[in-house]
């Protein structure tokens, strides 16, 4: 099937018009045209319905969304009934999600984002952001080659080629190395900011840390890290402003 | 520290405006990372350490950040940015509290601006619905190219308000008196702050199986790192 090229590259831009109707539903219709090229030239009618199906609703993981894209473009081909493709797409857009949230969002970012960080601390800056950048990128591309392949290669049997296939086994061994990677990373990266651990800044800025966790422990759906700086920083503004506290002791 | 030339500026926010386009559009790819903003916006400014400090710090928060679906999540790329620039213009030991502040502000405002752009789309999605329904290719393309567009704008504009913020910040912040004070608590209570955020978004994703453990393996290990380097 001609087109694969081009069809990957479009997938990098999925969510360039994602929205709350049909989310990356228009980047799936962009992304599949390449591949629908053969299905014009042999039926136009069928091209013409495959097109508006292709751009519907769709909501699964950026990254893994060549599955989804891959097979519903070989059932188009191999002349599946429109809602049987429907089908096949809400099917595998959620496991999808889910997926690849736990695999790369819940996963290999934190993981390769907890590396970097310790590689500058230790004095590696250059290292560690070209290494993130380096493996993540290719990471990325070579998962979204091979989804689309494995897609176009399974059509409507995908659900079984995900199953059966690495994602699940790697999202749990790439968990591990993001526990260990971040758990590293977050004292590290408070000494090498504060010089240290042990002396007054640092432990307060631990106590503060401390506090914010066991907050967001009773508010988990509220208490963000950002939402606790935004407080934190309301609160300074309005010692600094009525002159109440901040001696100078800190600095 | 020396007032960053025009040039520089201009290229934080050219840098910039390519980390948001690439946070939701093209290409995905970790460039909006505040790591990696703040070690080129550095480097760009000729002061690669701090913007790495500014990087490392507001990593910190975004690792709290899992952006799933229609979920809203701050846009850290322009406020690393920003703070970055403001760092840079700041004397003193504690020129990163300010800048954080500005930062944290700027995410926020980044993120709102994520919201609206949705809609956006969502409204042109829906304008153009019929012509949708003719299955006609151009249509979808030309959706689609008009949201990068609209994005690519989202992020210049934030790009620009970044830039100006953070260089208006390191002018006006005083780093003497209460200025250096609160600024002192700013940085010691941003940094504690975004472990808090690290922290607990390492524990929502490690829930309480085996990786659990690998978390308390790797806090031990970072603490005496940073303890006994």
């Amino acid at each position: 099937m001609r087109g694969v090229t081009r069809a990957v590259a479009r997938l990098l831009a999925l969510q360039a018009a994602w929205n709350y109707e049909r989310m990356q539903g228009i980047g799936m219709g962009w992304a599949a045209e390449p591949l629908l090229g053969d299905l014009r030239a042999s039926d136009a009618a069928r091209h013409t319905a495959a097109t508006v199906r292709s751009a519907e609703f769709f909501n699964g993981h950026p990254y893994l969304a060549g599955l989804a894209l891959g097979a519903a473009v070989r059932a188009e081909y191999d002349g599946a009934t429109g809602e049987q493709v429907q089908r096949l797409r809400t099917a595998v857009g959620g496991p999808l999600g889910a997926l690849g949230d736990q695999l790369f969002w819940a996963g290999l970012l934190p993981g390769l984002a907890g590396c970097a960080i310790l590689g500058v601390t230790l004095g590696l800056p250059g290292l560690a952001v070209g290494g993130l950048l380096v493996t993540w990128n290719g990471i990325r591309l070579a998962t979204t080659l091979w989804g689309l392949r494995t897609g176009l290669r399974e059509g409507p049997l995908v659900a079984r080629a995900i199953r059966d296939s690495w994602l699940t086994d790697a999202a749990q061994r790439v968990g591990r190395l993001a526990g260990l990677a971040v758990g590293a990373a977050i004292p590290a990266a408070a000494a090498w900011l504060l010089g240290g651990l042990t002396g007054p800044a640092g432990l307060t800025a631990l106590a503060v840390g401390a506090v914010g966790v066991l907050l967001a422990r009773i508010r988990p759906a509220w208490f963000t890290g950002l939402r606790y700086g935004l407080l934190l920083i309301a609160a300074v503004a309005l010692l600094t402003l009525t002159g109440l506290g901040l001696g100078g002791r800190l600095a | 520290m020396s007032e960053p030339s025009l040039a520089a500026l201009a290229g934080v926010t050219a840098w910039a405006t390519v980390a948001g386009v690439d946070l939701v559009s093209v290409p995905q790819g970790l460039l909006s990372r505040p790591l990696v903003v703040g070690a080129l916006a550095g480097c760009i400014l000729g002061e690669p350490g701090t913007g790495l400090a500014a990087g490392v710090a507001l990593e910190l928060y975004a690792l709290d950040v899992m952006p799933v679906g229609a979920a809203r999540y701050p846009d850290y790329g322009a406020a690393t940015a920003g703070a970055t620039v403001a760092a840079a213009g700041l004397e003193g030991p504690w020129a990163g509290g300010p800048a954080l502040a500005l930062a944290l502000a700027l995410a926020w405002l980044g993120g709102l601006s994520l919201e609206y752009l949705r809609q956006a789309n969502a409204r042109a999605v829906h304008r153009r619905a019929a012509a949708l329904a003719t299955g006609d290719p151009r249509v979808i393309g030309a959706l689609q190219l008009r949201g990068l567009a609209r994005d690519t704008l989202r992020s210049a504009a934030l790009a620009v308000v970044a830039v100006a913020a953070g260089a208006a910040l390191a002018r006006a912040w005083p780093m003497t008196g209460m200025g250096s004070t609160a600024a002192a608590a700013l940085t010691i209570g941003l940094v504690g702050a975004g472990l808090s955020g690290a922290a607990s978004g390492a524990l929502r994703n490690a829930g309480r199986g085996l990786r659990l453990r690998w978390l308390g393996l790797g806090a031990v290990l970072g603490v005496l790192l940073a303890v006994f380097r």
